[in-house]
């Protein structure tokens, strides 16, 4: 009997894209349905995008800000969200893995955890409903605001996409850690993320100074969209805030994840001593 | 027979009551959802320096009432489809009760729950945070609680044609979310009406959107004139007809393929 | 020597205890009430390579919360599991890479993907060598019949398909224990003959141990050597099948459904009547002492009769009787020195 070893990271990779491509032929089984359900998504994204272009096409600008550049921010949402949904689908859908038995499954496979939990899943709808909402909102507003699109700029918007996208899993990660100990966060989760991300669809300088903190702080939504496009844009309501904090969205999203992951390794630990059923 | 219509809502009211959370989060939404869009229009008219005039009062009354009524008109999406896919629909239709009955019952059920636990807390909040203008006139408020339930009736017509389809479509997810997207932006739900292009405005004057939330909440605004608010009424209520007549003809269209396939 | 080590484990469990009363359903929200349950309280036993062992009890009596820590779901309250040298929940991967788990009512496979796919996604997750994969699906597509149905859709397989591809996928690499949780759970007769016949035949050729936890008598009596029994979470009976059968499976009971009520029937000998009820009679023999044909020949003769059923022992019954039983239990009927845990 061959040796157990562990994986190589390329070996990681491999893996991580057999899964995905599982995952793009389940979807494909369905063409349909999924080419469907990804307009519905799209669809349902845009209503906030029309409410807001039609406000500015009728009043033009909103405490200094035009619409292109009310949009330009919109778009960091809508980009970080696809991020976050393309790879961290599995955290989303955590709850349902501890309910239907999958976590048993996973901890049968010679494989990590988390890992398995993100591989193995990735909703292609979601993705592109809300990539396709980010890529338009992008490239009717990135030409016409003024950026030099140098590659400092470049290397800083990537990186503030990605550290949208890993405070948005941190968040959700968090909720998952309560399914550890069978408390269904689901509801409440969406409850807080979805209207802190309605919220942060405008520049949080045009909310009372206690929902600043609470997104800066507490639900860090600021650095996901407002702080990134202040980065570009710098509106005068950035004067309000410390200037620091345009280059803290990779920094929070990892201490972030970091903390929340180990916090989940405590749910894990406590799962398999008590399990979720005799 | 009433009676056990009756019973039906009073078993949605019940269902609404077990899950606490979904309560709770009904009526946070709706709360911040006023909140985030009063906060924005507020920028927009610091921008204009009218803050505290007319216009805003008018803006803050129109989104806090359209608010309310998005959260009680909400309905059971999923109902029909729930017994199409498990194929419960067969024994349904075999009970001596209508089942269209049966779905509007259960409808109202949840509809009251809403009203009772949902809308009056998250009212008292917001009338207090916000203020609230009062109704136009007397009778403009009569003509408002008639107009809320034909508006209610259009949305649950409409709503209506779109869960038959799942007779036809496995899963009915992506239908019920393009039309709720179209029900926002075109009934005025987000942004009164008349802040549109003139081009969209005359469209959707075309269209049954209007009346579910527009309508109602301009009468009670006093922004449609007396004279107009007659035919505006007249207007929700052939829309209710035509869309469920639509919806009448797709049921026996849904019924009989049943019957045809055995169920 | 033994792959499988098992001493004196325990699992407890914390058991949220609900109030009734929407009083209560708040006042548990806010000051949870624990009561602590005992599973799994205090089993031992060991077994070596190539053995197939049947786990056997009442739901609830604690055989899944066993497996369970065999494989490094759960981690024991006390005790120790060792699995060819390793722990499992400690050792986790490195466990997981020699095992295989099928569970029968939960699948592995992808469920709206062709079968050929699962596996080939467990080629990768368990590093399967190439050799060694076509080989292992060349053998399982004969003997599994796989290759009828393997670029099917899983939807679309019947229960006995699945099964069948559920077990392969378990044993694409060449675990060293498998462990089966009704694996023929749902199946029809013929589909559970051809899994049976499979269990075996892997056993005996690639010496895989295997440790089943079912409810069908038939698989244990088909594919087990041996057998434990558990309730309450402790050992009632570890030994072999064969001893269980000849003291416990030969009782058969023939329930016959007479053209009128008869008070009192005369029966052949070794033949008695366990239950009455209007018509309907329960009797009871051994299967070796009493002929059932001349059983049925006789009753046919000397009275009118409407309907006849055979009833084999059920292993709930069986271990139910065990259980009562258990506090007399004869030591001298356990096998292989194997010991016996008696309440």
């Amino acid at each position: 009997m061959k040796d157990y070893k562990g994986f190589t990271i390329f070996e990681i990779i491999a893996l991580f894209f057999s899964y995905s491509k599982l995952n793009l032929k389940t979807t494909l089984e369905y063409k349909f349905d999924r080419v469907l359900l990804a307009f519905a998504i799209f669809c349902r994204e845009m209503v906030s995008v029309i409410v807001m272009y039609l406000i500015l096409t009728r009043f033009v600008r909103i405490k200094g800000w035009e619409m292109n550049e009310m949009l330009f921010l919109y778009s960091f949402l809508f980009l970080s969200y696809c991020i976050f949904v393309f790879i961290f689908t599995g955290i989303r859908d955590f709850d349902g893995m501890v309910y239907s038995g999958d976590l048993d499954r996973f901890l049968i496979r010679p494989l990590g955890l988390m890992y398995q939990v993100i591989a193995s899943r990735v909703d292609y709808c979601a993705t592109i409903g809300h990539g396709a909402v980010g890529i338009i909102l992008f490239i009717k507003t990135s030409g016409d605001i003024g950026i030099q699109w140098t590659a400092s700029n470049i290397a800083y918007y990537l990186t503030a996409l990605i550290g949208g996208a890993i405070i948005q899993a941190a968040l959700f990660m968090l909720s998952s850690c309560f399914s550890f100990w069978t408390i269904r966060t689901t509801n409440l989760r969406n409850l807080i993320f979805f209207n802190s991300r309605r919220f942060a669809g405008y520049p949080i300088s045009f909310y009372p100074v206690i929902i600043q903190k609470l997104l800066i702080f507490v639900v860090p939504f600021a650095f996901v969209s407002f702080f990134p496009s202040q980065y570009f844009l710098r509106k005068t309501d950035m004067n309000m805030f410390w200037d620091g904090y345009l280059y803290l969205t990779p920094v929070v999203g990892v201490v972030m994840f970091f903390l929340v992951y180990k916090l989940w390794t405590v749910g894990l630990k406590n799962y398999s001593s008590s399990g979720n059923s005799m | 027979m009433i009676r056990a219509y009756l019973e039906v809502a009073k078993k949605s009211f019940q269902n609404n009551i077990t899950y606490r959370m979904d309560y709770f989060a009904g009526v946070i939404n709706t709360i911040v959802m006023i909140f985030v869009n009063i906060s924005i229009w507020k920028a927009i008219y610091e921008e204009e320096e009218v803050v505290g005039g007319v216009q805003f009062k008018i803006i803050m009354a129109y989104l806090v009432l359209s608010f309310l009524l998005q959260n009680i008109f909400t309905m059971e999406d999923y109902l029909i489809e729930g017994r199409v896919t498990t194929g419960l629909i067969s024994s349904d239709l075999l009970k001596p009760m209508s089942f269209r009955l049966y779905v509007f019952s259960y409808n109202i059920g949840s509809l009251v729950f809403k009203a009772v636990m949902q809308l009056l807390p998250a009212m008292i909040v917001t009338v207090a945070l916000f203020g609230m203008l009062p109704p136009f006139s007397a009778s403009m408020f009569i003509y408002f609680l008639i107009s809320v339930v034909l508006g209610y009736l259009v949305l649950y017509n409409l709503n209506f044609i779109i869960w038959i389809s799942s007779f036809w479509f496995y899963f009915t997810f992506s239908l019920v979310t393009i039309k709720d997207a179209a029900v926002m932006i075109l009934s005025g739900a987000l942004i009164p009406l008349w802040f549109m292009p003139q081009w969209l405005y005359e469209f959707i004057k075309l269209t049954p959107f209007d009346s579910i939330f527009f309508v109602p909440i301009s009468i009670y605004l006093g922004q449609i004139p007396a004279e107009e608010v007659f035919t505006s009424i007249i207007k929700q209520v052939a829309w209710v007809a035509v869309l469920g007549l639509v919806g009448h003809i797709l049921w026996k269209a849904a019924t009989k393929k049943l019957v045809v396939q055995g169920g | 020597m033994s792959l499988i080590k098992v001493e004196n484990l325990v699992k407890d469990y914390k058991i949220n205890v609900k109030k009734k009363g929407l009083v209560g359903a708040i006042g548990s929200l806010l000051v949870p009430e624990y009561k602590m349950k005992r599973a799994v309280d205090n089993i031992s036993f060991t077994i070596d390579k190539g053995e197939t062992v049947g786990f056997i009890g009442p739901n609830g009596a604690g055989k899944s919360t066993t497996v369970k820590m065999l494989t490094g779901i759960l981690t024991p309250t006390s005790g120790n599991v060792e699995i060819g040298g390793l722990c499992p929940y400690k050792q986790r991967k490195k466990n997981a890479s020699r095992i295989g788990v099928v569970f029968g009512q939960r699948t592995q496979l992808w469920w709206d993907l062709p079968v050929i796919d699962t596996f080939e996604l467990l080629k990768h997750i368990y590093k399967v060598p190439e050799k060694v994969y076509d080989e292992n699906i060349e053998l399982f597509s004969e003997m599994l019949g796989l290759k009828d149905f393997i670029n099917q859709p899983v939807r679309q397989l019947s229960l006995g398909q699945k099964m069948r591809a559920d077990i392969a996928a378990s044993l694409l690499h060449n675990p060293q224990i498998i462990f089966f949780d009704e694996p023929t759970i749902g199946l029809d007769v013929v589909a559970k003959e051809k899994i049976r016949e499979f269990i075996k035949y892997i056993n005996k050729e690639k010496g895989i141990t295997m440790l089943f936890t079912t409810h069908d008598m038939q698989d244990i009596e088909k594919t087990c050597s041996r057998m434990i029994i558990i309730d309450h979470g402790t050992t009632i009976y570890d030994g072999t099948v064969d001893q269980i059968k000849n003291r416990y499976g030969k009782t058969r009971t023939l329930i016959v459904e007479f053209g009128q009520v008869y008070d009192k029937i005369d029966l052949i000998p070794g033949v008695e009547v366990v239950d009455t009820k209007d018509n309907k009679k329960w009797l009871a023999f051994k299967k070796e002492e009493v002929h059932i044909s001349s059983l049925i020949a006789d009753l046919t003769n000397k009275y009118s009769i409407l309907d006849l059923t055979i009833q084999e022992p059920e292993i709930e019954s069986i271990i139910r009787e065990i259980y009562e039983g258990g506090v007399n239990y004869d030591k001298s009927l356990s096998g292989g020195g194997k010991e016996v845990l008696s309440k």
